[in-house]
């Protein structure tokens, strides 16, 4: 099945007409970040992977999930339905797809977030299979490809002409889109653009090892550790882009009449993340802090889950003030 | 220059007059720098300087980094803008200058962001501050690395920055709320600009405070706005527009142009530049009967 870019526009405006929200890579505030858009002029193709993830779509960044009323003698406590728009995602990178398997891990875990769910449920991952990537991109050496198809419920391949995608429909999801609006999908095949291949990462990495060392807590005491970590300067942009971390905080807004109870992201890299009531932080620096977060992606992850703690996607390497490039460790703890 | 920075920290380190330089080195891929912490005088080979040390090393100086300060006194490898924020922390008694040894790196600019380098350092790519730098040869040191470098700051700020904020000045009100409400809407509230600035050095934030929440840490508009606000009032006459907030911010928010509008107002009310004397306080944390007031209105 064939999509040409010519018949995006037809598809963008038909999503739109059926009530959906259309989110593509766009240029926004100088970069090209997952955005809504109007019309597929808005959609970029030149571009490594989003500035964000696509996963504020289905957890977004603030949400209200009770309201609290206080009037004379009564106080009234009502839960807030979370909002969950019929959402197409198209463009997302197949490492982002991968993620949102992650994510449903964890929010279905041991209690099921609806607020996750529902909007997961009522979303379409449109997949593009990576033609190009930059010294970010490490998905091979978490045991994904630039064309898993994981998450994914439709993917899309570039064709080499570069005017045409090759589409697969992986999930009965992606059937019953491809039917929905098949006047813009074409039957036939074409040739397709070369998958793009990360580089080995320095020194190698092997993940069973790295899972291995960190099961020993004897590394909690290892003085490679501060070396690797103590510049993280905790400004939580890599956990913040990052596809797979899912850490919110409850905090309540308003004023003693009325209050909204909200769901915002957290971080386990600023600082007061682990502070407890009585001024104690068990992760009071923050060598302590970055080593919770590659535990969180190398240990306690795929000790509860099958899916990925990390995806490869590279934006927190990307991202970081400091260059505190993840893959590093990831060599080094692979020793 | 590099071999002349390396002897001088293998000395610090080996006389013990340091216990730790702080400074550049490569990523294991040699292509970008990252923060190096030396105790070793054998690892100072791994100390590097070039037009991608862009990072202001000072931040690891301030209170927040118990683990650091535990290893003992910091020599700091310092560019004549990053030795601004170690004036401004000394002059408000966050550090004590006689607990950092400044080796001051005589200085051609930098990049606006290390992925920007192609293998050479032309305007297009250095940030504001470069182009408009008193400090290339840095001002308060203990020792200086590098040979004089001759350039003159012009008389009228130039640089993107600068043309933003001309541009700027000839819009509405109501332009001007539109425009940073557009762009505080971004606002991911990761923090990040905060905890990039050596100046934002407080341990706890008026963000953190939840008892009251002063500042709603929703990432909504009120919220990012009101984040946004405080930020840049928290830093009005202290910032040394040295850019770290705004290239540490994922968002690609332009908080330089926060920071360089506040720093002409500063400097023409009150007549102060920051991070140049360590004597004087920046005029917002002190009274002085002289202050001008003619702009109270
Ligand atoms: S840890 Fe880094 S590379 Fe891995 S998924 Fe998160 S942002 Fe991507
Ligand atoms: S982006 Fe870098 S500096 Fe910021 S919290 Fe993550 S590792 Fe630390
Ligand atoms: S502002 Fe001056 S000292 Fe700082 S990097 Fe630019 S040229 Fe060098
Ligand atoms: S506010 Fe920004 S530009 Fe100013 S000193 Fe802090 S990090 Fe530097
Ligand atoms: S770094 Fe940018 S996105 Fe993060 S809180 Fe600051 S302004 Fe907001």
């Amino acid at each position: 099945m064939i999509l040409s870019k010519e018949k995006l526009g037809a598809l963008v405006e038909q999503v739109k007409i059926s009530g959906a929200l259309f989110a593509a890579p766009a240029v926004d505030g100088g970069q090209v970040v997952m955005k809504s858009v109007n019309v597929a002029d808005e959609i970029s193709f030149d571009y490594v992977i989003t500035a964000n993830s696509a996963k504020e779509y289905l957890f977004p960044q603030t949400e209200t999930i009770a309201v609290v009323e206080i009037e004379k003698n009564k106080v009234k406590l009502s839960a807030v339905e979370p909002d969950a728009p019929e959402t197409v995602l198209f463009g997302v990178r197949p490492c982002d797809a991968a993620a949102f398997a992650s994510l449903r891990s964890v929010f279905t875990w041991d209690f099921i977030d609806e607020s996750y769910t529902k909007r997961e449920d009522k979303s379409i991952v449109l997949s593009v299979a990576c033609t190009k990537g930059d010294e970010g991109c490490f998905c091979t050496s978490v045991g994904l490809k630039p064309d898993t198809t994981d998450g994914s419920d439709l993917q899309l391949k570039e064709t080499t002409d570069g005017g045409s995608f090759v589409v697969e429909a992986l999930t009965d999801k992606g059937k019953e889109f491809v039917k929905k609006f098949s006047d813009v999908f074409d039957d036939g095949s074409a040739d397709t653009k070369a998958i793009f291949t990360p580089d080995e990462i320095p020194g190698g990495v092997d993940i069973e090892k790295i899972k291995e060392r960190l099961a020993d807590p004897a590394h909690y005491a290892d003085p490679v550790w501060p070396e690797l970590a103590r510049k993280c300067f905790g400004c939580g942009a890599c956990t913040f882009s990052c596809p797979t971390c899912h850490c919110f905080d409850i905090t309540d807004e308003g004023d003693v009449f009325s209050t909204e109870r909200k769901k915002n992201w957290d971080a386990c890299q600023i600082d007061n993340f682990t502070l407890h009531a009585s001024g104690h932080n068990p992760r009071d620096t923050q060598t302590k802090r970055w080593r919770n977060r590659f535990m969180c992606k190398f240990h306690i992850y795929p000790k509860k889950f099958t899916t990925k703690g990390c995806v490869g996607c590279g934006r927190c390497v990307r991202v970081c003030p400091v260059r505190l490039d993840i893959t590093e460790v990831m060599a080094e703890f692979s020793k | 220059m590099e071999e002349q920075l390396r002897k001088e920290a293998r000395r610090l380190l080996t006389e013990g007059e340091v216990a730790v330089v702080i400074g550049y080195g490569w990523n294991s891929r040699k292509t970008r720098v990252t923060p190096v912490f030396i105790t070793n005088p054998d690892d100072a080979d791994k100390l590097v300087f070039n037009a991608l040390c862009v990072n202001n090393l000072s931040i690891y100086l301030t209170r927040k980094y118990k683990d650091i300060k535990a290893l003992g006194k910091p020599a700091i490898v310092a560019k004549g803008c990053d030795i601004k924020n170690i004036v401004i922390c000394v002059s408000e008694g966050q550090v004590a200058r006689d607990n950092v040894y400044i080796i001051g790196m005589s200085c051609t600019g930098v990049v606006y962001k290390q992925e920007l380098w192609q293998g050479e350092l032309t305007d297009n790519i250095m940030p504001t501050k470069c182009h408009n730098c008193e400090v290339r040869n840095p001002h308060v040191t203990d020792i200086v690395i590098g040979d004089k470098v001759d350039f003159t700051p012009p008389e009228e700020p130039t640089g993107m920055v600068f043309d933003k904020i001309r541009e700027f000045d000839r819009k509405t009100p109501k332009e001007r709320w539109d425009f940073w409400i557009d762009h505080f809407n971004r606002c991911i509230k990761c923090y990040a600009c905060r905890q990039a600035c050596s100046l934002c050095y407080c341990e706890r934030c008026i963000t953190d405070k939840n008892q009251p929440q002063w500042i709603e840490t929703s990432a909504h508009e009120r919220g990012n706005l009101a984040w946004n606000l405080i930020r840049a009032q928290h830093l009005t006459g202290r910032c040394t527009e040295c850019g770290e907030c705004e290239r540490a911010c994922p968002a690609n928010i332009p908080l330089n142009l926060v920071n360089s509008k506040q720093a002409l107002i500063v400097k023409e009310s009150f007549g102060y530049k920051s991070g140049f004397d360590m004597e004087e306080h920046p005029p917002m944390i002190v009274y002085k009967p002289e202050d001008k007031d003619d702009f109270i209105k």
